[in-house]
């Protein structure tokens, strides 16, 4: 692995220009050259493609691609560059796991290839903003009491004691420390004290409160996971840097979050795929991540379940999970909410185009686009795990068949889908179990899917 | 080389981001003496209108619009000093000044907002990202903005929005602008929380909306 401070170095020396030349005269121009030379094509109908010779081809196209733009730190406006040989050396020597959790919930988050059956590592929850912190300890403990359950992620609070949590401001350092005592007091309640929670710190939206948080006296444990940002598209400040210097020198897995926009910079679903492929490999570079969150959305709809994204989806998955030793834990953005049938369709359709593309874990996928306050419930935490389990007895031929079912079900509503329901409304807030209407429709739908021949396991 | 020739080779220009030809072209119009805003008007919008087309049918996207506008802008460097020359103005929608908020380094959105907002006709002033109400305020006053849109992406940035209305409100300045609010965790319930004139789904909405809103206040002032 490159060491960080070489990273550093080259973010002060590397090719100096303006970050809209590196758009525009570096980014685009070099990725369609090279979605051309390596001849990527979108496939409408073929969502979740069984080809690994195209896996293997999209791979060669992201290291090419890498080699020839790097990333652009908009501190310095300077490239961090990497040699092709560095890349293909780094590669060899990442270890493609990460260590996370105590005691009893210790594990391995490591890797998987398509179409295997082993389990991904299952990551529950989300940091989707609790309005109250009464609500984010229910949310957190109905995560961690999910049995199969690897890891969690914690909810955001935008306020504490009545104070908005403004970016950058003395409130969000005071509502970060507080998210985490609540998540930590919400798995010891589900007795489940050693679960990693992987997405640090989901208040915490600028670098110095989020290192201020993680200092040991407010409970966190390098066993955990931070995650840190990059700027779409290829791009890095010294904020980040920083706290990656942090992470990496306190020994803390490294968690590397990445979000290619389709429609953006990265254009149609094929520069999609080369660059959702080149942010793992990113992720491992200029990061030393051991990591990583991905989660390609489309511009428009601010979501990952058009066949458009699915396909770029299950691509560059197939092309890292074959060749990238980096464990990806895949997030699908859904249009719809909570308590909506329509959520479960696209759920349904991320997992399988993910798990069968030998995705190393999932997440719960996030209902309406991430953006309702307490927007999101275990039973979704719940699908999530169901779903991914009987995706892995699945191949990528019957999940591409699949998929074209459910995206008849769900894709043209995606621009009008419902918001669906918050946590207290489809939920008992005291007893922190969900309402028979939501049980019976969850029941309902799964009855569904389970006629369309998706394996769930039966008890 | 005739008009119809090159009023065709403007509007290829911007469909195909070509700055070259724009320049080139512009000034082939300005050699056989071709009406500026005629040149503008039947050439150049008309590829701007094309490539909005291809923009919202899914066949082009952000790269695709950005050329287009910069070989617009290419075009209309030549083509300025006959129209000022001519003393005649070009016709604007209105100027729009478009920034990400405090804290927020988000932008991919806001460029799509911005560009999809210059192919239609509107001067947009963008002032980038992580800028403090103050100044996206001092910026909107020193270009004679119609409108202020606010870009942002978190939750812990969203309150900046909030606080631009009111620092307009504070220094008696809010029934000057129309303010649109938009990005990832932004709502329509939110818009109305903090008393903005309107919200943008889509790049498109927020044009449709920014149209609708400036012909609704034209009419108001003609009325009083």
């Amino acid at each position: 692995m490159l060491n960080f401070l070489d990273i550093n170095e080259r973010a002060l020396n590397g090719p100096i220009m303006s970050e809209k030349e590196f758009d525009m005269k570096v980014f685009v121009p070099r990725l369609k050259s090279v979605t051309d030379d390596y001849g990527i094509r979108y496939d409408k109908d073929n969502p979740v493609p069984s080809d690994d010779k195209a896996a293997d081809n999209l791979f060669e196209a992201a290291v090419d691609f890498m080699s020839q733009v790097g990333v652009f730190c908009k501190d310095t406006n300077r490239i961090i560059q990497f040699k092709r040989d560095e890349i293909l050396q780094v590669l060899k020597e990442a270890p493609g796991r990460c260590l996370a959790g105590e005691g009893k919930e210790a594990g391995i988050f490591g890797m998987r290839r398509p179409d295997e059956q082993k389990h991904p590592w299952f990551h529950v929850g989300s940091g989707i903003v609790a309005s109250s912190e009464e609500m984010a300890t229910n949310l957190i403990e109905g995560y961690a009491s999910i049995a199969e359950s690897n890891s969690i992620s914690i909810s955001a609070l935008d306020s504490i004691r009545g104070i908005l949590v403004m970016a950058g401001s003395p409130a969000e350092f005071y509502a970060a420390i507080r998210g985490i005592k609540i998540g930590l007091e919400a798995i010891k309640r589900a007795g489940r004290p050693g679960l990693p929670i992987m997405n640090l710190i989901s208040t915490s939206a600028s670098a110095l409160t989020a290192i201020a948080a993680s200092a040991p006296q407010f409970g966190l444990r390098p066993t955990d996971g931070w995650l840190c940002g990059t700027i779409a598209e290829m791009k890095i400040d010294f904020g980040v840097m920083t706290k990656v210097a942090y992470l990496l020198s306190s020994g803390a897995n490294v968690g590397v979050e990445t979000a290619p926009i389709l429609g953006g910079y990265c254009g149609g679903p094929a520069g999609t795929a080369v660059i959702s492929t080149a942010y793992i490999l990113m992720g491992l570079l200029a990061y030393n991540g051991n990591y990583q969150l991905h989660f390609p959305v489309h511009f428009r709809n601010g979501c990952s379940t058009g066949r458009d994204v699915l396909w770029a989806v299950s691509a560059s998955c197939q092309a890292a999970s074959r060749n990238i030793p980096m464990p990806v834990i895949w997030l699908g953005y859904l249009a719809s909410g909570p308590n909506t049938k329509m959520y479960f369709y696209e759920a349904a359709a991320h997992i399988l185009s993910a798990v069968t593309s030998g995705a190393p874990s999932i997440q719960t996928p996030h209902p309406a686009r991430a953006v309702k306050k307490d927007g999101i419930t275990p039973m979704e935490a719940k699908f999530g795990v169901e779903m991914g389990k009987a995706a892995c007895r699945l191949n990528r031929q019957k999940a591409n068949e699949l998929v074209l079912q459910l995206l008849e079900k769900y894709e043209s509503q995606i621009m009008t889908a419902p918001t669906g329901s918050r946590y207290q409304e489809c939920y008992d807030v005291t007893t922190g179990k969900p309402k028979e209407s939501y049980v019976r429709l969850y029941n309902e739908v799964k009855e569904e899917l389970a006629g369309m021949e998706i394996p769930f396991e039966r008890y | 080389m005739e008009k119809k020739e090159i009023l065709e080779k403007l509007t290829t220009a911007v469909i195909e981001g070509d700055k070259n030809l724009a320049r080139e072209s512009a000034q082939n119009a300005l050699t056989i003496e071709i009406d500026p805003l005629e040149a503008i008007d039947q050439g150049l919008s008309k590829g701007m209108e094309a490539v909005g087309r291809q923009f919202e049918s899914g066949e082009s996207y952000l790269p695709e619009l950005i050329m287009a506008a910069d070989s617009f802008n290419a075009a209309m460097e030549i083509l300025k000093p006959a129209i000022e020359a001519n003393k005649q103005q070009v016709h604007k929608e209105g100027i729009v000044l478009i920034a990400t908020v405090k804290g927020d380094l988000h932008e991919i959105g806001k460029n799509i907002v911005a560009t999809v907002m210059e192919i239609n006709g509107f001067e947009v002033v963008d002032i980038g990202i992580d800028q403090h109400s103050l100044d996206i305020i001092e910026a909107a006053e020193k270009n004679k903005a119609d409108i202020i849109a606010l870009s942002s992406l978190m939750t812990t940035t969203m309150p900046y929005q909030k606080e631009v209305i009111e620092v307009l409100d504070d220094m008696k300045l809010r029934d000057k602008y129309i303010v649109l609010v938009g990005g990832g965790p932004v709502s329509q319930k939110w818009a109305d929380e903090i008393n903005a004139n309107g919200y943008g789904e889509t790049a498109i909405d927020a044009v449709a909306l920014a149209k609708n809103l400036l012909n609704n206040r034209k009419q108001t002032v003609a009325m009083d």
